[in-house]
């Protein structure tokens, strides 16, 4: 590797903020405190105060600059942070400074690849490092948080441990055909296999969580015209972001926003009201809104309930599917239309007043329920799978299955251990090399061979 | 051929079990000068545990040591006492032969093999030292005060080296009852800074055959169609029995003829009430010895120690031979007194009279951990020096076989100049073994299973021929006849596999119809006029299609990362990222590629990411020491 490169980056997000911290990493760490703060042996993870004048020895800011050995610091070369005011215009003059002092600006995810080339972090934890990074909300923290602990290794390699249990029974018998072997028939493994089954496609059901984690969820909010759902908006925001009226036809254009559901973050969009019409504008607006709702984690259908149920076109209803779509009984003050009974049963429904504000929590609760997974009440590690893994664990499902259907029709035990093998070949795409041994370790503390 | 001659021999095998055999006659076949020393020439080939040859992945090695010309699975097919295909019942890639054999004519028929091979000359003597020049072995010293000289040396001294034998707390310096230890050549090894270890195995008590009540034993018969290890289809009619340029038949008989049959029996509560009573006497348990026993082959005392809800524990009587009464207890070896063994045998079904004739002992020993050594079986330390056999860290006739052969032909190769011949691991067992012993190590003794091949399904027994047999073509090692009829073999499968996928049967291909598993199938007359072999080999190609072409798949994806080589000689500790762990192992065994190092236990598919980061910029040639 190359040492002589040292590379810098501003590791806040762009824009203004009340402080901005640039950091350093390689070999000229050391002689830039000494050039920069005339701090010639600089205590390693002390903090200090000092004045940041650039090389032609112009005042930028007052900062607090803190070095840290190759030992201690992330990326496992030497460090220098320097945390200033948040101004971008100092912090560019700042980074433009440090370039000039032999710095290069560092690639993306360039701090956290060094860190993981210097055995600092494995693979599974540098991903998560760069999920921690985007992370928004706590709960997308904590599983970042987690994962970089290990804890999805080691459900990860719980599984693993069944799964090779498994193995070891079924090559006990085509290893040891002369040994005093339990029958056969006794140690089922298509429970065992079916039970694992389950296990995994709950892990990388936990995959959808994740990326609602990291990327946000995309909801809609659709209805008739006056149904009250820029209303609904504006309460869920908290601020008056919609237009509202009681002329119907007030929104035409949508609305983006973004709101929390702890721990999600929802991305809204208001759309203007589905009805029926010849006009060209009108028609755009419905065929957007349709593309929009297809595209959604969740649709929230809004009704006026003092009105007689609304009717849809087969276009949109067949969009509104029960998994995905919350119904919203808006006007809960004013009297309900009797006719309304009945309307989208088996849909989640909530009865609300944009009005009165009443019914919003339980609209929060609904829209958690249906995105499922982890809340942040619930104890315990909170394990969100990566796409890489998700797919990781896909395809082991699918080895298992296939043994699972061999065994089931009686087919050769070499050809079930083939796909069980190919299970775990997959399964060490996410944990690292699972050696032979390990599954030869079980064979032998189960079976007793030794003719 | 003076044996005192001063000109060099090309190969120096020192020792003659299943390992030496091995190599001196595939090196003499390939017409290198070969001198074989053996401590004790009237035991070239002994069996010094279980009278048997084969078994579960044992029993395709030995095949595999037949398509390479070796000698083992024609000589144990020809002193055999017993015959058996196990897991007949199984898919075929997983069932094997095995064979029980008579002790003394195996030994006889080897030794006799051996006098009669060209340009291999056996000498007794007790090789005490090895001879060093310039970081090359160039021979050895024996006990007879006499050195030779070599191109090439192969050891393959077994437990021999400061071999320790233990009945009870009784201790005897010795690699086998009745025979001696080598203890200089140890010190030889580590003077070449070869790092030595300790392992540990055992073997039951031997019992005399008329002193066992028979009458509630539980037969088990040989198969009365005896399944043999070597190619005949491919043979001579006169390899069997005929001797190379002689009038002379070699010892042995026809396979199959007057089987004789093993017996069941079991250990009872008795048996563990003695055991346990006397476990603080058993040499393993009191901690006399320090050696790792293996798993798979646990005493008497440790079975019932970790089995303890185990009511009774399975014991076969295996006869030694057609002229001997000697029975091998298998099941219960033990290192406990010889008195305890006695007061056991009371307590088992059949055995209550059993007279001893041998106790049962453990044996510990040195090995030299063979992550020292190249594929090629070659050290890395000395040049010139290989090494085959449980020196190597392994168990079983069959895994020393199969190493010996490949070290005799690799020795061979060496001292002329030439590429070595590396198997692989999709290709056979022998390359599965070598490869797990040179990247792996071992802390056990090493016994092969069919579990260790991935790609187990490519490697049915009755495909090593076809496998195989093309890296010795030139070689000496199999007659040019044979050649012929192995080409022809591989011709004829290569054409009925797809003819049988594309001509029409009842309802579909042949091919289909084989592949739902029907039984009655009128194939075409010129395939049934083929040789039954041939015959099975593309029947089992057609099955198991779909499986096989996947495994290739994954074979050449495999081979992707092989193809990455990596620099020779190179100190990982430089490479910056690496975990001290990985970059030890990594600089100690040395991998020729990505892929060998991928196998290394302890080495991280994260460090595997390093060096590909690293070997991908270019990077990695430029850290070198
Ligand atoms: N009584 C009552 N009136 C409500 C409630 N929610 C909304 N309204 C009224 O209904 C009318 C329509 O509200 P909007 O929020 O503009 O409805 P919309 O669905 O966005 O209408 P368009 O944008 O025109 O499609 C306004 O006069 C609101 O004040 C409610 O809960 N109760
Ligand atoms: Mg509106």
């Amino acid at each position: 590797m190359d040492n002589s490169e040292t590379f810098t980056a501003l590791s806040t997000p762009h824009g203004e903020s009340a402080i901005g911290i640039v950091r350093c990493s390689g070999q000229l760490c050391k002689s830039l405190a000494s050039n920069i703060f005339g701090d010639h042996s600089p205590t390693p993870r002390l903090a200090t105060v000092s004045n940041y004048k650039n090389q032609k020895g112009k005042f930028l800011d007052q900062v607090v600059y803190t070095y840290l050995e190759a030992e201690k610091s992330y990326t496992g070369d030497p460090m220098l942070e320097i945390s200033c005011h948040g101004n971008p215009f100092v912090l560019q003059n700042i980074l433009e400074d440090l370039v000039e002092r032999g710095c290069r600006l560092a690639q993306p995810g360039e701090f956290t690849q060094t860190a993981f080339l210097n055995g600092k972090l494995d693979l599974s934890q540098a991903e998560a490092v760069v999920d921690l990074i985007k992370a928004r909300t706590d709960l997308s923290f904590k599983a970042a948080a987690h994962q970089l602990k290990g804890s999805l290794s080691r459900r990860v390699n719980s599984l693993v441990e069944a799964l090779l249990q498994i193995v070891a029974e079924i090559e006990a018998y085509i290893d040891f055909p002369e040994e005093d072997l339990p029958s056969e028939g006794d140690s089922a493994p298509c429970p065992k296999l079916s039970h694992l089954l389950n296990e995994i496609s709950k892990l990388s059901d936990t995959a959808q969580t994740g990326i609602f984690l990291r990327e946000g969820v995309q909801a809609i909010i659709v209805g008739k015209p006056n149904a009250g759902k820029s209303s609904i908006l504006n309460r869920l925001l908290g601020e008056p972001r919609a237009i509202v009226s009681e002329e119907p036809g007030t929104t035409r254009d949508y609305i983006e926003a973004s709101f929390f559901v702890n721990p999600y973050r929802i991305n809204i969009i208001d759309t203007a009201g589905i009805y029926e019409t010849e006009d060209l504008i009108g028609k755009e607006g419905i065929r957007k809104t349709l593309e929009q709702m297809a595209l959604s984690d969740i649709i929230i259908l809004t009704i006026d309930s003092s009105e007689p149920p609304p009717k849809f076109i087969p276009n949109v209803s067949k969009l509104l599917l029960p998994e995905k779509t919350l119904v919203i009984k808006n006007k809960s003050d004013l009297e309900p239309c009797p006719k309304l009974t009945g309307f989208m049963k088996g849909f989640p429904q909530v009865i609300l007043s944009a009005l009165k504000t009443t019914g919003f929590d339980q609209l929060k609760n609904e829209i958690r329920k249906l995105l499922g997974g982890p809340t942040a009440s619930e104890k315990g590690d909170v394990i969100a799978v990566s796409a890489r893994h998700h797919t990781a664990l896909l395809k082991t499902e699918d080895d298992l299955k296939n043994a699972l259907s061999l065994l089931e029709s009686d087919k050769p035990a070499e050809l079930v251990a083939s796909h069980l093998r190919e299970g775990i070949a997959n399964l060490e795409t996410i944990v690292g090399k699972i050696d032979n041994e390990r599954m030869l370790d079980k064979l032998f503390a189960q079976f007793c061979i030794g003719k | 051929m003076r044996i005192s001659n001063k000109e060099p021999f090309n190969v120096i095998v020192c020792g003659a079990g299943h390992a030496g055999v091995e190599a001196a006659l595939a090196a003499a076949r390939m017409g290198s000068r070969t001198l074989l020393l053996s401590g004790n020439i009237d035991t070239i080939g002994a069996m010094s545990c279980n009278p048997a040859i084969g078994g579960q992945a044992k029993g395709h090695i030995v095949r595999e040591i037949d398509a390479l010309g070796g000698e083992m699975a024609i000589n144990a097919d020809t002193t055999g006492i017993q015959y058996r295909l196990l897991n007949s019942s199984k898919g075929e890639s997983v069932q094997a032969p095995r064979i029980q054999s008579d002790k003394k004519a195996y030994q006889f028929r080897l030794k006799h093999t051996i006098e009669h091979q060209n340009n291999l000359v056996l000498f007794q003597a007790t090789v005490t030292g090895l001879i060093f020049q310039h970081g090359c072995v160039v021979g050895c010293k024996t006990n007879l005060g006499l050195d030779f000289f070599g191109e090439t040396v192969v050891v393959t001294t077994g437990t021999f080296l400061r071999g320790l034998m233990h009945v009870g707390q009784n201790q005897n310096k010795g690699g086998r009852m009745g025979d001696f230890s080598s203890e200089s050549l140890s010190d030889s090894f580590l003077e070449a800074g070869i790092e030595l270890e300790r392992l540990k195995t055992g073997t039951p008590p031997r019992i005399l055959g008329r002193s066992i009540d028979f009458v509630n034993l539980e037969e088990q018969p040989g198969d009365e169609i005896p399944t043999l290890f070597a190619f005949y289809d491919t043979r001579e009619q006169t390899d069997l029995f005929h001797v190379e340029h002689s009038e002379e038949r070699k010892p042995g008989w026809l396979p199959g003829e007057n089987q004789v049959s093993c017996w069941i029996t079991y250990t009872s509560e008795k048996s563990h009430g003695v055991i346990q009573e006397n476990l603080s006497k058993s040499a393993m348990y009191s901690g006399a010895i320090e050696g790792a026993g293996p798993r798979y082959c646990p005493s008497i005392e440790d079975k019932i120690v970790r089995f303890s809800d185990k009511a009774r524990h399975r014991l076969f009587l295996e006869p030694e031979g057609r002229n001997t009464n000697e029975y091998y207890i298998n099941g219960l070896s033990t290192s406990l007194p010889f008195d305890v063994q006695e007061q056991i045998l009371e307590t088992i079904p059949g055995l209550e009279n059993a007279q001893l004739m041998r106790p049962a002992y453990a044996v510990e020993y040195d090995f030299a951990p063979p992550t020292q050594l190249f594929a090629s079986l070659e050290s890395k330390l000395v040049e010139n020096l290989f090494f085959a056999g449980q020196i190597n860290g392994t168990s079983g006739y069959e895994e020393a076989g199969g190493q010996g052969l490949l070290a005799g032909i690799n020795a061979v190769k060496k001292s002329r100049g030439e590429d070595p011949l590396i198997l692989q691991r999709h290709e056979s067992y022998i390359g599965v073994l070598v490869d797990d012993l040179v990247t792996k190590g071992t802390h056990e003794p090493y016994r092969m299973f069919t579990s260790r091949a991935e790609h187990r399904l490519l490697l049915n027994h009755s495909s090593a021929e076809i496998r195989l047999s093309k890296y010795v073509k030139d070689s000496g090692n199999i007659s040019f006849y044979r050649w012929g009829r192995i080409t022809h073999k591989v011709n004829a499968i290569d054409k009925w596999e797809p003819e049988l996928e594309k001509s029409k049967s009842k309802g579909g291909t042949f091919a289909e119809a084989v592949r739902r598993g029907e039984t009655d199938i009128e194939f075409p007359h010129d395939f049934l006029s083929e040789t039954k072999e041939i015959q099975k080999e593309v029947l089992y190609r057609i099955r198991y299609k779909g499986y096989l072409n996947r495994e290739l798949r994954l074979v050449e994806r495999m081979a992707t990362v092989d193809r990455i080589k990596l620099p020779k000689n190179f100190n990982y500790s430089n490479v910056r990222g690496l975990r001290n762990e990985s970059a030890a192992k990594l600089t100690s065994i040395q991998p020729l590629n990505l892929g060998q190092a991928k196998r290394i236990s302890g080495v991280n598919p994260s460090d595997i990411s390093i060096l590909m980061v690293l070997l991908e910029s270019g990077k990695l040639s430029t850290v070198r020491n």
